[in-house]
């Protein structure tokens, strides 16, 4: 079986800022940076505050352009030449989905907006489409003319799922998003994304600071340190056997806050 | 001897469709070095009730209770300078995004100094009060584990990172020697080391200098770690409160114990990828609240009797309010 998605020597430098004269700020690297997924896995990554996280997974959607390396999606690299393949199959969860959402218009215009820009459908066919995601995602037909202050939390985070998985992508990545949830809706969310990964047979890669949540329901988990991967591997191996000093430290202090009791 | 004690609070709010009752009769005894936490979803009223005992929230709210004091004094007679000063020498707060509250515009070192209160310093001579002061906030820095305070004190609050920055709060909210700590949810959005860190040094200070800390989180793992007592709250009312291990041993009511079971970490014989237990629905907003127990739409136990609010009852030091609790069925 071939690899869903294939990163290979992917790097990235933070070219933005002119280094002035006597500025001691050194750019931001990121890379090289090496991993696969196949189909219907899910791939963790976890990682200090500034590592690269969001920066990996902005590469991976095409947000930002790799200084070198290359993506491939089924075999084929990705390239600015067949950037709808990756529109259509690459699809992105945003780390703050209140804010992702435009306020302005109704969540129907909001789902309309990929299938306007990167299907040929008609008016009916899209009304169709987004009824069918609203309820794949367990909202109902009606949200489709609701605006975003008229939902929870959960439902917001639904919507994000839904505007991502319109296009019937084969990977989704998803920015920390389980994090602004609280705790009976966060298992919800993670029902229905464990469900529709089922269902779809996606490739699912995202970035939480949670462990216990990594543990459940990641394949492979990718530790990272300062824009490099420090340590990657199944996620049962990680957590039994951390080899770099690092990954022990997240580990065990995960385990202490599990065990200590207090008496 | 209980330092806060709170019997039936009550706060209603003016909406458009009239007064509703945002927090309804909630229950709360803090006790002299104890770690207690108050767990809640967003929107169940935790920062509320931080606010109420702070008394930071606007005039136009009702404010009701049978009882509301702090050591013996009553919090709501009393006049608001004198409510000022109870807060200001013996409850600090800790807010919940460390970079809003600060203020932008002046350096951390300034902001920690002018907390420092003015009983704490010994010289005599004013030109020797700076230099104490700058004495006194270095110490405190240290305390809280941040090394380099030169760094630390002459930066604004957005060049620092979150975590130092919460520290740095707990910092300035240990400056006047409080009796209380309210930590309105301080590990929000940390890593695992940093929120164990911070956990660790809240429970540090709780047990050297006998501070009671408030902790108010969504967070399971990090409570259960260090708190000793716990009340759960579900949209302003409070459902459960006892002590932590009992709670986690046997919790009463279903809401509780669907919170537990929410958090993967405490299954360990949980199989990888099964699905998670969790209630249907959300929390309703204040427009919509249901009569009753608050829970009733989603509670899987939910009877005819539901939509009457249940009275509080006690099994030992165990309170709960529900019709139908858990272990009911055991029997």
């Amino acid at each position: 079986m071939t690899d869903l998605i294939n990163v290979e020597n992917l790097t990235f430098v933070n070219r933005r800022k002119k280094a002035r004269l006597f500025s001691s700020a050194k750019n931001f690297e990121l890379g090289p940076i090496n991993f696969s997924l196949k189909a219907g896995e899910t791939l963790a990554i976890v990682g200090a505050n500034g590592s690269g996280k969001s920066l990996l997974a902005k590469l991976l959607v095409g947000l930002e352009k790799p200084a070198s390396g290359h993506i491939s999606l089924n075999g084929d690299v990705l390239t600015k030449f067949n950037q709808r393949q990756r529109c259509f199959n690459v699809r992105m969860i945003f780390q703050n989905s209140n804010e992702s959402l435009n306020p302005g218009i109704t969540l129907g215009g909001i789902l309309d907006e990929p299938l306007r820009l990167n299907t040929d459908l008609n008016l009916l066919q899209r009304a169709a489409k987004i009824e069918q995601t609203l309820q794949q995602v367990g909202l109902m037909p009606e949200h489709q003319f609701f605006y975003r202050h008229m939902l929870s939390d959960g439902q917001r985070q639904r919507v994000a799922l839904a505007r991502a998985l319109i296009l019937n992508p084969q990977v989704l990545v998803a920015d920390e998003p389980f994090a602004a949830l609280d705790p009976s809706v966060r298992s919800q969310i993670v029902n229905l994304l464990m469900n529709i990964q089922r269902d779809l047979g996606l490739g699912f890669i995202f970035i939480s600071h949670n462990l216990g949540i990594v543990r459940h329901i990641s394949d492979k988990i990718i530790v990272m340190k300062g824009g490099k991967i420090i340590e990657a591997g199944k996620t049962e191996v990680i957590f039994n056997w951390p080899k770099e000093e690092y990954t022990q430290k997240l580990v065990h202090t995960h385990q202490a806050l599990i065990n200590r009791q207090v008496t | 001897m209980s330092l806060l004690d709170i019997k039936n609070l009550t706060l209603e709010i003016d909406l458009a469709s009239g007064w509703v009752k945002a927090l309804d009769k909630i229950n709360l005894v803090i006790n002299e070095g104890q770690i207690h936490a108050l767990v809640g979803e967003s929107g169940s009223g935790k920062s509320i009730i931080v606010k109420a005992i702070v008394g930071a929230l606007p005039d136009r709210w009702r404010v009701t209770a049978d009882r509301m004091t702090w050591r013996g004094q009553d919090l709501l007679t009393m006049s608001a300078s004198e409510r000022r000063k109870v807060i200001r020498n013996d409850i600090s707060v800790i807010f919940q995004n460390p970079k809003n509250s600060l203020d932008p515009l002046l350096t951390l070192g300034e902001q920690i100094k002018e907390l420092v209160p003015t009983y704490r310093l010994e010289s005599f001579w004013f030109w020797q009060r700076a230099a104490e002061r700058e004495k006194i906030a270095i110490e405190l820095i240290h305390k809280v584990g941040i090394k380099d305070h030169k760094l630390c004190m002459q930066s604004y609050p957005h060049q620092i990172a979150n975590d130092v920055c919460q520290k740095f709060m707990i910092a300035m909210a240990l400056v006047s020697e409080p009796k209380l700590i309210i930590a309105d949810d301080p590990t929000r959005g940390m890593e695992v080391t940093a929120k164990s860190q911070i956990l660790k040094l809240l429970s540090r200070v709780n047990q050297v200098r006998k501070l009671s800390v408030l902790f108010v989180s969504h967070d399971l793992l990090a409570i259960s770690s260090m708190a000793h007592y716990m009340t759960v709250l579900y949209c302003g009312q409070t459902v459960e409160s006892g002590k932590m291990l009992q709670l986690r041993k046997r919790a009463l009511h279903p809401y509780t114990q669907a919170l537990l079971d929410s958090a993967p970490s405490f299954r360990k014989e949980l199989p990888p990828k099964s699905p998670l237990s969790s209630l249907d629905g959300t929390i309703p907003t204040l427009q919509h609240l249901p009569i009753g127990c608050r829970l009733g739409p989603r509670c899987p136990r939910a009877r005819k009797e539901c939509v009457v609010v249940p009275a509080v009852r006690r099994v030992h030091e165990h309170y709960y309010s529900c019709h139908y609790p858990l272990h009911w069925d055991k029997k």
